[in-house]
């Protein structure tokens, strides 16, 4: 079966500015294939090029085996698409706006825009301009799923709704991709990508850095470890945790407080790689508590952005850091969000 | 199933407010001025007022004509407020169709879905041609319907020419703006590309009538084409009106193969 989505050697200049310095990937029919980066990394100017909104510099695409610059409107009609910046017009309602796009793109299942606005619990009727930046996402998304096309191209869709509408997105993916749809999506931050990938590719300034599955991330990525052991001296922990493979950040401390008989260690460190060897070691020891944190793939994903890049050497590119910081602040406080409602 | 047109129907019916504005003003303009012409055009105090103005001036304001009711009306209604009114709407329109909707990120999420770019400016170019139609089909029949009441005295048929050409006028204006805008995808060329038409048009025919010398401005000027002979009191000059209608297709023609190659949105 042919791929749904092959770029090869994609190049975008802007003037003299090149943003996309040579893309090459393919996306296989019926999987989710996600595209992390941080803003400006190229997402949203790779999907462009996917809807022939914009044209390569160089490189060749296909699209559901078809050139998109020019197979024409049938093409596009097979695909759903969800702008990064989406804008909507003023004085216009969801349900008129809804109309006149399933009057280009449809036939639209005439049940289906109600079941799905029922679904993303979206009021139609209301001003367009009256909508959250939520609810207008929710219209940009009800718009790419109506017609139920064969490949979304979804540029950052989770962006500005809440969990509960984060699962209800999660749910309507699943269900495309059951119907036999391809799906493209982008975010910049891996949380709301891991959920619903099944590949991932890893873009910065342009460049694909790795894709992989979030299996393989998984393991690659770090895992806080904190654990108290009775009965032990903290120098014997600390050579036992140096013995085990990818662990770094040792912290070792005797605790004496009250409570404690006299021996008690508290240790922490991180682990990447292989949860096995560890477990192996720390069985030698009298465990009396025990923590192994969920990988935080966030983490991993940060340190393929900061590792030295061939182009721009080994210090992080202008806009990077104040690019990354924001995005991890926003990351926690969501973990955090999720966690108070659970 | 399919709409017909759908690119279109929704210019149209997403601009009916301001359509509807613009007719109200060029219907209050219509019934304010030309009934006015038995107490000024045609009183024998008003035209010795007139030659006591300074000739250029009534040359740039085409009051040199304004002793007959067909003058009167040519100078007065699409000569100035009607021409201004139009040419207003019509550049307004232009700017808005392509350059406007793709700055404000509207036109990506079209493009994403099955049209072409060149129906995209066609559709929309077509929009703008019926709305111009309506409104000048309006004038025709307020000036018609004043006709008689206020004295004009002017002839069906040459009406009819000169509105086509007061339609063809404002035409031009819409399609340098939609142009422009579809070439840079910015509104602010399209107004300025369709403002120039037309304010330089007037300005042209206003500096191009003073003297012989200057002559030669009057052929860069659209609206001494259109307006050159006055069609109200003469009939239309169809070679004008032809070549202004020509080149509004065009025009439109190029903003379409100007939307078709370059990016958008960027």
């Amino acid at each position: 079966m042919t791929q749904a989505i092959v770029v090869e050697g994609l190049r975008k200049k802007f003037g003299s500015r090149e943003v996309l310095h040579g893309l090459d990937f393919a996306v296989e029919p019926g999987k989710v294939f996600g595209v992390i980066g941080p803003n400006g990394a190229g997402k949203t100017t790779t999907m462009r090029c996917l809807l022939d909104i914009i044209r390569p510099s160089a490189g060749s695409i296909s699209v559901l085996g078809q050139d998109p610059r020019t197979a024409g409107t049938s093409l596009r009609r097979r695909i759903g698409y969800l702008p990064g910046e989406l804008h909507l017009e003023n004085r216009t309602t969801g349900r008129r706006m809804v109309e006149h796009f399933a009057a280009i793109s449809g036939p639209v299942p005439p049940k289906h825009v109600n079941e799905l606005a029922e679904r993303l619990n979206l009021d139609l009727d209301r001003q367009t301009r009256k909508l959250s930046k939520g609810n207008k996402q929710k219209l940009g998304l009800l718009q790419a799923f109506m017609h139920k096309p064969e490949l979304l191209v979804l540029d950052e869709p989770t962006s500005g709704l809440d969990p509960l509408v984060q699962q209800v997105f999660h749910a309507m993916v699943r269900e495309a991709v059951d119907d036999g749809a391809t799906v493209f999506l982008s975010s910049h931050v891996l949380s709301e990508v891991q959920q619903a990938a099944d590949a991932v590719a890893i873009l910065r300034d342009g460049e694909i850095v790795t894709v992989s599955t979030v299996e393989t991330l998984r393991t690659a990525a770090v895992r806080r470890l904190r654990f108290n052991s009775s009965g032990t001296e903290a120098h014997d922990v600390g050579a036992l945790l140096a013995r085990v493979p990818g662990v770094a950040n040792v912290a070792v401390r005797e605790l004496k407080a009250d409570g404690h008989t006299a021996g008690t260690v508290e240790a922490t460190a991180t682990l990447s790689g292989q949860v096995q060897p560890l477990v192996q070691e720390l069985a030698r020891l009298n465990l009396t508590d025990l923590v192994l944190e969920e990988p935080d793939l966030e983490e991993a994903v940060l340190t393929l952005y900061t590792a030295p890049s061939p182009r721009i050497g080994q210090s992080p590119g202008p806009g990077q850091p104040a690019g990354n910081g924001p995005e991890v602040g926003q990351a926690t406080g969501r973990h955090a969000e999720g966690a108070h409602r659970a | 199933m399919p709409k017909i047109l759908p690119l279109f129907t929704k210019a149209l019916t997403d601009s009916w407010r301001s359509t509807l504005a613009w007719a109200v003003g060029l219907s209050a303009a219509c019934m304010l001025y030309l009934p006015l012409y038995p107490s000024i055009g045609g009183s024998a105090q008003m035209q010795d007022l007139i030659n006591a103005l300074p000739p250029e001036m009534t040359k740039a304001l085409n009051y040199d004509q304004i002793a007959s009711g067909p003058g009167y009306t040519q100078a007065t209604m699409f000569g100035l407020i009607g021409f201004l009114l139009m040419s207003m709407a019509s550049v307004g329109w232009g700017a808005a169709a392509v350059g406007g909707d793709e700055e404000s990120g509207l036109l990506e999420l079209t493009l994403a879905h099955s049209v072409t770019r060149v129906q995209v400016v066609l559709e929309r170019a077509l929009a703008i041609v019926v709305r111009i139609a309506l409104l000048s089909l309006l004038v025709f029949l307020l000036v018609l319907g004043l006709n008689g009441p206020s004295q004009l005295g002017i002839d069906v048929g040459h009406l009819a020419g000169a509105v086509l050409l007061f339609a063809a006028l404002a035409l031009l204006s819409g399609t340098a703006a939609l142009f422009a805008g579809a070439l840079s995808g910015r509104k602010v060329y399209g107004i300025a590309a369709g403002a120039a038409v037309a304010v330089l048009g007037y300005v042209f025919n206003a500096v191009g009538r003073q003297s012989p010398d200057v002559e030669w401005l009057l052929n860069l000027s659209p609206y001494h084409w259109a307006y050159g002979n006055s069609p109200v009191a003469n009939g239309a000059d169809w070679g004008a009106t032809a070549g202004l209608y020509g080149i509004s297709a065009v025009l439109i023609v190029l903003g379409a193969v100007a939307l078709q190659r370059r990016d958008v949105g960027v």
